[in-house]
């Protein structure tokens, strides 16, 4: 499977000619009022249940995902360069979701992994992919690389991201990150012959801010491999998209690429309101998402405004249910992340982790893209151990039941939710790691250990 | 109407985001000082209050927008009279604001957009994506006295930093305060960059930028007026 242009085109297209709409109206009024429309409708007022933030109702986990549908079909997806709002009729929206692989192979050699549909509970293995894009050093970025990757459970490599390029700041929309795509190419390389798994898949390009990352770095010779690696496309706000969007899609097309990662996220206390408006604005924009990139992998986490992440209560809660609703109802491979607030060298940010993965684990997402270690806030804030904890706790947690997960949450939110707000930031990876052997410090590997230990108690089998 | 039941009914537009109560209550005030007076605050106590619910989670961005725009409909008639009235424009200051280059990113800026209209100061927003020069062309030509730079992605902070830069090399620093947040923009690195302000969230920003105009200085970037979170 290819990336079908005519489909490009007929997006396109509706981006040209779709209704207009002021940037206030379209996030005050359509937004809110669609979602409070398909609230009311499928009786989804005060349904979040923040005792229980792993949802373990079928039934309102599907009404969730009508709830969802409908509220794709109102609101669309604005696009930030022509004010016009690209809409689908419900059967061009069904469309693009039934065209979404149910799998698909990455990587090569040895290293080849297939990413499957999953649904709740499912104990076929997820894929574990890391780290996300956080700003690192460039003296630190290959031996960083070569732990996370040397990680068993590690399945592909997404970020990090460059903070600099031969030592000038990488700016984004500049000639600094055109450059900067193939260069992170070549670093993720050496870090992965380095860690012997020669093959392994990448998500391109985490330190592409804009389209300009992944036309550096991309198809191009020596670059990421167009069959191998897929290609990220991460929108700008809940439904909104751009032509720097449409450009990374374009990219994958004329170099005969078949794999896009579409996802984006959803702001809880945002525009779409609360938990219960949050998880129906997750659903319908990652359909969205589906019909407009033509996705391989597609998911929209929310993320609490409140402290800029989402392992919280409800947040949690907003994520078990939008997820379940889109596992048990698409085909496709439905991607998220755990969006933890605490950094390297705390027990916070294992207690976050352990929660949030067996969350997704249980609520049939096939795809975890983390560890968001300290909030993504700070350069080189993430070493190779909170990825191994994330890795074994989520595929210890494939085949586990909702109900084992929401017992985990409800043992473990507590230890940490009262700090979201004022979070630890925790240690740098020269400050607790040693760089040279990519081994922890002592302090660090303790905690872990006993966190470790700790998960076990609650019955995951690590 | 008593002029309990007229505050109380202000506080109501407000609360529900009804601009067109709000506009009605104001024209309703005529020119009675005490009365226009007691109404500002009440308009303003009830804001406060909407950004404090907000900041508690009990409340949504829509819903604080929708009040500030109601306050802002009630001071856009209240305002006038009681200047005209008492002599004294009751301004906290002008704020040139703006997503920086490279940087699409709006949440963040919308909601500290919000709350400093609602706090009375006058807001020019230029959205996304913004070139330095352009920041400093917007607010050199609408006279702001604070220049705000708010940036998601560690890939777009280096434009704080070189409109900054921008700033000293055309001799213009001294002429307006520069306060910059966002995700991943720490209190460390504004006071790298020289800037003269830095907030953890949108309600600081604003104590922030009223510290900084009530501030005897000029601004340089020589120190840094912040606030961390939960104050």
């Amino acid at each position: 499977m290819t990336i079908d242009r005519d489909r490009i085109l007929q997006v396109l297209d509706k981006a040209h000619a779709g209704p207009v709409y002021r940037d206030k109206d379209f996030n005050l009024k359509v937004i809110p009022g669609a979602l409070a429309r398909a609230v009311k409708k499928y009786g989804l007022a005060n349904t979040c249940d923040p005792e229980n933030p792993v949802n373990r109702d079928d039934d309102l986990a599907d009404r969730y995902y009508h709830a969802g549908f409908e509220a794709a079909v109102e609101i669309g997806v604005l696009c930030k360069d022509t004010s016009r709002a690209i809409r689908f009729t419900p059967e061009e929206l069904q469309q693009g979701i039934d065209a979404a692989p149910s799998e698909f192979w990455l990587g090569e050699g040895s290293q080849r992994v297939c990413y499957k549909h999953r649904a709740p509970e499912d104990p076929i293995k997820p894929l574990w992919t890391v780290p996300l894009s956080i700003a690192v050093t460039e003296d630190v970025i290959v031996p960083l690389v070569e732990g996370l990757a040397r990680i068993p459970e590690v399945d592909a490599l997404e970020g990090p991201s460059l903070e600099t390029v031969w030592g000038r700041p990488l700016r984004s929309g500049s000639p600094y990150e055109h450059l900067a795509g193939r260069y992170q190419a070549d670093l993720m390389r050496e870090g992965i012959r380095r860690a012997g798994r020669v093959g392994m898949p990448m998500d391109a390009v985490g330190s592409s801010t804009t389209h300009y990352g992944v036309l550096g770095g991309y198809g191009v010779p020596g670059g990421y491999r167009p069959n191998a690696d897929l290609v990220l496309i991460l929108s700008i706000a809940d439904f909104w998209t751009s032509y720097e969007s449409f450009f990374k899609l374009t990219q994958v097309s004329v170099c005969g690429g078949s794999y896009i990662s579409a996802s984006s996220w959803c702001m809880l206390g945002g525009y779409p309101g609360g938990p219960e408006g949050t998880a129906v604005a997750c659903v319908a924009y990652g359909l969205l998402l589906w019909a407009i990139f033509q996705g391989s992998r597609c998911g929209v986490p929310p993320f609490d405004i409140q402290y800029m992440g989402n392992c919280g209560r409800r947040a949690q809660w907003a994520m078990s249910v939008a997820n379940q609703a889109v596992s048990r109802n698409t085909p496709g491979v439905l991607h998220s992340i755990n969006n933890q607030v605490a950094g390297p060298c705390t027990k916070m940010v294992l207690y976050e982790t352990l929660v949030g993965m067996t969350n997704m684990a249980a609520s049939g997402v096939s795809n975890v893209v983390g560890t968001r270690s300290a909030g993504g806030r700070l350069t080189n804030y993430l070493t190779p151990l909170e990825h191994q904890f994330g890795g074994e706790v989520y595929k210890a947690a494939a085949g586990i039941s909702r109900e084992q997960a929401n017992e985990i949450a409800r043992c473990f939110i507590p230890r940490y939710e009262d700090q979201l707000r004022e979070r630890p930031d925790g240690k740098s990876f020269k400050d607790c790691y040693d760089v040279d052997r990519l081994v922890p410090s002592a302090e660090w590997q303790r905690m872990y250990d006993e966190v470790h230990e700790e998960a076990l108690r609650a019955g995951l089998k690590l | 109407m008593s002029e309990q039941q007229v505050f109380d009914a202000l506080r109501t537009a407000i609360l529900e985001g009804d601009d067109a109560l709000s506009t009605r209550i104001a024209g309703q005030l005529g020119g009675d000082v005490p009365v226009l007076m007691q109404a500002v605050d009440v308009a303003i106590g009830t804001i406060k209050e909407v950004g404090d619910r907000f900041g508690r989670g009990d409340c949504f961005l829509p819903e604080m927008v929708l009040a500030a725009e109601s306050m802002l409909a009630f001071m856009k008639i209240a305002s006038p009279q009681l200047e005209k009235a008492t002599g004294k424009v009751r301004k906290a200051g002008k704020v040139v604001l703006g997503t920086v280059k490279g940087d699409v990113h709006t949440i963040g800026r919308d909601i500290v957009a919000t709350m400093l209209s609602a706090s009375g100061f006058e807001v020019v927003d230029l959205g996304v994506d913004v070139a330095p020069m352009d920041m400093i062309k917007a607010a050199e030509s609408s006279g702001a006295q604070i220049i705000g730079l708010s940036a998601l992605m560690t890939t777009s902070m280096p434009y704080q930093q070189e409109t900054i830069a921008l700033l000293n090399e055309l001799q213009m620093r001294d002429r307006f305060w520069v306060i910059v947040g966002g995700g991943p923009v720490t209190s460390d690195y504004a006071r790298r960059i020289g800037a003269d302000g830095w907030a953890a969230d949108a309600a600081a920003a604003v104590r922030v930028c009223t510290q900084m105009l009530s501030s005897q200085g000029q601004p340089s970037g020589a120190s840094l007026i912040y606030e961390e979170r939960g104050r």
